[in-house]
C-alpha cells in the first residue's frame, strides 16, 4: 500500500483539489519557479547554519569559537531559513496540492520538517547556547524529535521508488563523519569506504551486467546495509572518541548529528517528490 | 563545433556494438535511479556549499561574527565550502553529460555559466587584490568597502547561479517554440534539431492572415 495523506484523510481530496483556486495560489502558480528558488535559498540558509552550529558541537568546523558564540551569531539567520522554508513551502504546496496529497515522499518531508524544528529549537540550539551542556529539556526534545525522525525514516525506507533517496542520508553522514574524525581513525574510515565502493562497482559493473536488474537489486540493497554499518559505526566511534579536544559530550554530539541529518532527510524527501 | 562535439558526447561516446547499444550519456539519462540520485545530491550539496559561503560573505559584509576575525571564519569555514563545491561540480558535470545538447541550447544554462564565471572571477580578484592587506582589517567588525563589495557580488552571483539552475527544467524558451528573436540567437536555436521560430515573425504572419 502506498502511504500518502489520502490514507489518513480520504475525505480531503475535494478540498485539496480546490486549494489551487484559493488565494494566493492563483498568484503563486504562474511564478512557481521563482517561489521554488526562494524555497531553495531558505533551505540553503537553514542548512548552512545548521551545519556550522552542529559541526561545532561534533568538534569540527569553527572550533576557534565556542558553540554559544556560533549560536549567537547564526540563530537569526537560521530563524530566517526556517520561516522561509515554511512560508514558501506552504505557497508552492498550495499551487501543487494534489500531487503532494498523493506523494509518500511528501509525508516523509512533513515528518522531517516537524522533527527538524523539534530537534533544532528543542535540543540543538539550547545545547549550543549552553556550550555543549545537555539539559533535561534538551534530552526530552531529543527523544521526541528522534522518535519523529525515526518514524520519517521508516516511511522513507518502505516507500516504493523513493527509498533510493536514502542514499542522500548515507552520503551526508559519510561526509560529516569524514569531517569530524581525526588522525588515524579518519584514514581507516576513508580506506574502508573506498574498498566498499570499489567492491560494489566491481560486482555491479563487471561480475553482473549493468542491465540485469534482478541480480543488481539485492546486491545494491546489501551494499546499502554494509555502507550503513560502516558509516554509522564510524559515527558511533566518533561520538565516544576525543578528537580535537574541543567538542561536546557524546549526547550533545548525537543531537548535533541528528539535527543536521534530519534536515538532509527533509530536503532529500522534498527532491524525491519530483521523482516518484 | 562545440555543438558537434556535444552531439558526439551524447550519441556516440561509450556506445558499444548493436542496435540497442547506448552511449554513456544515454545510459545515464535513462538510468532507473542514478540520474535522480545525482540531481538530488547536486541540490542537497547546495546546503554545504552555498550555505557556508553565505556565512563567510555575511561576515565580510559585517553583519555576523563581528567579533571573530575574518581569517578565523574563512580558515574554518572555507574548507567545508570547497568540499561542497567539489561534490557539486562533480555531480553537475555528470548531469551535464546526461543531456549536453539540451543544456547547450538552454538560455538558463548559458546564463548559469556566465554567473559562475563572474563568481569565480570575483574569488580571484578577492584573493589577489582585496585580501592583500587583510591583516589591516582582519579584526574589524565592518571590513573595508572593497571587501564588502566583493562579498555582495559573491552573494548576488551565487544566488543568480542557483536561480538559473532552478530555471533550467522549465521550457519557457525552448528552441522550436515561438520565442523572441533575441532568445533564438542567444540559444543558437538555428543549429538545434527543433530549429528557430521567431515569435515576432509568427505574429506578423498571423496579423497578415487576419487582414
Amino acid at each position: 500500500m502506498k502511504l500518502t495523506f489520502e490514507v489518513f484523510f480520504p475525505a480531503l481530496r475535494p478540498w485539496v483539489q480546490n486549494l489551487v483556486n484559493v488565494w494566493p495560489a492563483p498568484f503563486v502558480k504562474p511564478q512557481f519557479a521563482s517561489f521554488e528558488v526562494l524555497h531553495i535559498l531558505s533551505l540553503i540558509l537553514l542548512g548552512g547554519t545548521a551545519i556550522l552550529m552542529n559541526l561545532r558541537l561534533v568538534g569540527a568546523g569553527m572550533t576557534d569559537e565556542t558553540p554559544s558564540e556560533i549560536y549567537r551569531n547564526l540563530r537569526r539567520w537560521q530563524d530566517l531559513g526556517v520561516i522561509g522554508i515554511v512560508v514558501t513551502g506552504v505557497l508552492i504546496g498550495m499551487a501543487n496540492a494534489e500531487r503532494l496529497y498523493d506523494s509518500t515522499a511528501f509525508i516523509v518531508k512533513m515528518i522531517a520538517l516537524v522533527a527538524g524544528i523539534v530537534l533544532t529549537y528543542g535540543a540543538s540550539r539550547p545545547v549550543a547556547r549552553a556550550d555543549g551542556a545537555v539539559s533535561n529539556g534538551a534530552r526530552f526534545w531529543l527523544l521526541v524529535g528522534g522518535a519523529l525522525f525515526l518514524l520519517g525514516l521508516g516511511v522513507f525506507v518502505t516507500g516504493t521508488l523513493i527509498n533510493v533517496g536514502l542514499f542522500h542520508l548515507l552520503t551526508a553522514t559519510a561526509l560529516i563523519v569524514l569531517i569530524a574524525l581525526t588522525g588515524r581513525l579518519r584514514w581507516i574510515y576513508l580506506a574502508g569506504l573506498i574498498v566498499l565502493i570499489a567492491v560494489q562497482q566491481y560486482l555491479t559493473h563487471v561480475t553482473i551486467g549493468t542491465d540485469d536488474i534482478a541480480k543488481l537489486d539485492p546486491v545494491n540493497k546489501t551494499f546499502f546495509v554494509l555502507y550503513s554499518l560502516w558509516i554509522f559505526g564510524a559515527a558511533a566511534v566518533q561520538l565516544f572518541t576525543k578528537g580535537r579536544g574541543r567538542e561536546a559530550g557524546a549526547l550533545a554530539k548525537l543531537i548535533a548529528y541528528a539535527t543536521i541529518l534530519v534536515w538532509v532527510v527533509g530536503a532529500a524527501a522534498g527532491r524525491w517528490i519530483a521523482f516518484a | 563545433m562545440i555543438r558537434e562535439a556535444l552531439v558526439w558526447l551524447e550519441a556516440d561516446l561509450g556506445k558499444g556494438a548493436g542496435d540497442t547499444a547506448q552511449s554513456w550519456s544515454q545510459a545515464l539519462e535513462g538510468s532507473l535511479n542514478f540520474w535522480n540520485l545525482l540531481e538530488g545530491t547536486h541540490v542537497l550539496t547546495l546546503m554545504l556549499f552555498a550555505g557556508t559561503i553565505f556565512v563567510v560573505d555575511l561576515r565580510l559584509l559585517g553583519v555576523t561574527f563581528r567579533r571573530t576575525p575574518v581569517s578565523v571564519v574563512s580558515d574554518r569555514v572555507l574548507p567545508l565550502t570547497v568540499a561542497g563545491f567539489i561534490l557539486m561540480f562533480a555531480t553537475g558535470l555528470a548531469l551535464f553529460l546526461a543531456k549536453p545538447v539540451v543544456y547547450y541550447h538552454s538560455i538558463w544554462f548559458r546564463a548559469k555559466l556566465v554567473f559562475l564565471a563572474i563568481a569565480m572571477l570575483n574569488i580571484v580578484i578577492f584573493h589577489t587584490r582585496v585580501q592583500r592587506n587583510q591583516a589591516a582589517w582582519d579584526t574589524l567588525a565592518k571590513p573595508p568597502s572593497a571587501a564588502r563589495i566583493s562579498a555582495a557580488l559573491s552573494l548576488i552571483s551565487w544566488i543568480a547561479v542557483i536561480t538559473m539552475g532552478r530555471f533550467i527544467p522549465y521550457n519557457w524558451f525552448d528552441c522550436g517554440k515561438p520565442i523572441p528573436h533575441v532568445m533564438n540567437v542567444l540559444e543558437n536555436c538555428a543549429a538545434s534539431e527543433h530549429g528557430a521560430v521567431d515569435k515576432e515573425s509568427m505574429a506578423k504572419i498571423a496579423g497578415g492572415r487576419a487582414q
